[in-house]
């Protein structure tokens, strides 16, 4: 999900670019050289991968993925989305060049809501809990999401509020979607790899290597 | 979709030739106009000044229209929910539902505006080479890291994508076909696990292989820019057609006319 250009007013783009500037400045902050090349790396994975489509009753969605850039890339995740999202901007045009600032907060803020969520489950103690926390942050980071679009269509003006409604409503399949996904795969991480998943060992990503 | 927004950066046209620096710049200043302009009638002309950059870019309509039917998907909802939701006093009733003119008016504003927007990307990033682009994005001041992370993760979408589609081909080989159901999901949960799995040590082969030939934090790059006269009078002429949009859009120019047209 993301908003197109030409809707929102200057004063919300606005916004829109300096939230993101400040983010990205803190999350990208004790960034060593390792780290620039995995991340991009790992960026391009979720930037593929949102081109996924899956089968929702008569029609499809494609995944949006935001909470498990969460949960693999822990606060690195917002660059990253930065990135995706101008790509995005960039080769389909759809996003688009003026609105790389709300875009970026929505979807980031969704997937840093996601490592948030998904940093839960060290409070927690059960079998399988990757997939249970996976899944939380993957259909928490679409809702953050949706609310933060919604939130930048009402403030640009009351006609939007129904709108913002619609965009809500559209959001509940998504989020379930999501929610399977990002479960399962993180739940595969868990097994698999799980030295690939943020938060579960004090060594960053540039530190981990591959068993 | 066309991934390789560069494929047609060699023919040669007024934009091809036009200082990357500059040009990112000037069309960066027109979009920013566009965004804030809130007359369809404006809008309109900003709509066809992008046209003509694209004609001035001479890119294949074909290639353009591949990006454009997206923007025009994602909007639909707009034209169908705006005007008949805006709030005040509805012109008739369409369906037991109001029509406002004027929730009308701002749909239709916000599809020539997104459209025009869309168009000057094009424009921007069509007529260069990708690594060009982003080489005069630093130009610009644009975070140096930032750059170097674009970069990175443009030239292994294309290697990832052809992963993606020969693990998808294997899986239809092995008869997998997706349902709007959970397993579906499941299935796909471990498609993109597996993927990030193989991403990941693909990773730490590259870092090593990258640090092998010297890699210490920076791009080097052999490119060197040079703007002359004609690339500036361009940029004057983009420019101040941008800002006298905004400023025909500001000094309500065409209010009236709009109002006359509901």
């Amino acid at each position: 999900m993301h908003i197109s250009d030409g809707i929102l007013s200057g004063p919300v783009l606005a916004v829109g670019f300096v939230g993101t500037a400040i983010i990205a400045g803190l999350t990208l902050r004790k960034m060593d050289i390792e780290e620039i090349p995995k991340v991009s790396v790992i960026t391009a994975v979720f930037f593929v991968a949102s081109l996924i489509h899956v089968p929702i009753g008569p029609s499809s969605v494609h995944l949006i993925l935001n909470g498990l850039v969460g949960v693999v890339l822990g606060w690195r995740a917002f660059p990253a989305v930065l990135l995706g999202i101008i790509l995005q901007a960039i080769l389909f045009g759809h996003g688009g060049v003026s609105v790389i600032g709300v875009n970026t907060l929505m979807m980031g803020g969704g997937a840093l809501a996601g490592y948030g969520l998904w940093q839960l489950r060290h409070f927690v103690s059960m079998g399988r809990k990757e997939v249970i926390f996976g899944a939380l942050a993957g259909g928490g980071a679409v809702l953050v999401s949706g609310l933060i679009l919604s939130l930048a269509l009402v403030t640009t003006g009351e006609q939007f509020n129904v709108m913002a409604g619609a965009v809500l409503l559209a959001h509940i399949p998504i989020i379930i979607v999501e929610a399977f996904v990002v479960g399962a795969a993180a739940g595969f991480l868990a097994r698999v790899r799980p030295q690939i998943l943020a938060g579960g060992n004090t060594t960053p990503l540039a530190d981990r290597t591959p068993a | 979709m066309p991934l390789d927004i560069d494929r047609f950066a060699h023919v040669m046209s007024p934009l091809q030739r036009w200082d990357p620096r500059v040009k990112l710049a000037s069309l960066g200043v027109l979009v920013i106009c566009i965004s804030l302009v809130k007359t369809v009638p404006v809008g309109v002309m900003a709509l066809m000044s992008a046209l003509v950059l694209v004609a001035l870019a001479s890119l294949p309509s074909s290639f353009i229209l591949q990006g454009v039917k997206w923007v025009l998907v994602f909007l639909l909802p707009f034209l169908l929910i705006m005007p008949l939701s805006y709030p005040g006093e509805p012109a008739f009733h369409m369906l037991g539902l109001p029509f406002a003119w004027e929730g009308f008016r701002l749909a239709v504003l916000i599809v020539i505006k997104a459209l025009a927007i869309v168009l000057c990307a094009y424009a921007m990033f069509g007529s260069s080479r990708f690594d060009i682009s982003m080489i005069a994005l630093q130009h610009l001041k644009c975070p140096k890291i930032i750059v170097q992370m674009l970069l990175f993760t443009y030239r292994y979408v294309f290697v990832f994508l052809a992963e993606m589609q020969r693990m998808d081909v294997a899986m239809r080989a092995r008869g997998f076909v997706k349902r709007a159901d959970r397993r579906t999901m499941q299935v796909m949960g471990d498609f993109v696990g597996t993927l990030l799995v193989r991403s990941f040590e693909r990773t730490e082969r590259i870092y090593k292989a990258m640090l092998s030939k010297g890699y210490q934090g920076e791009f080097h790059t052999m490119v060197v820019f040079k703007a002359d006269g004609k690339d500036m009078v361009k940029a004057v002429l983009v420019i101040s057609g941008a800002v006298l949009l905004l400023g025909m859009d500001l000094a309500g120019m065409f209010k009236i006319a709009e109002q006359g047209w509901y």
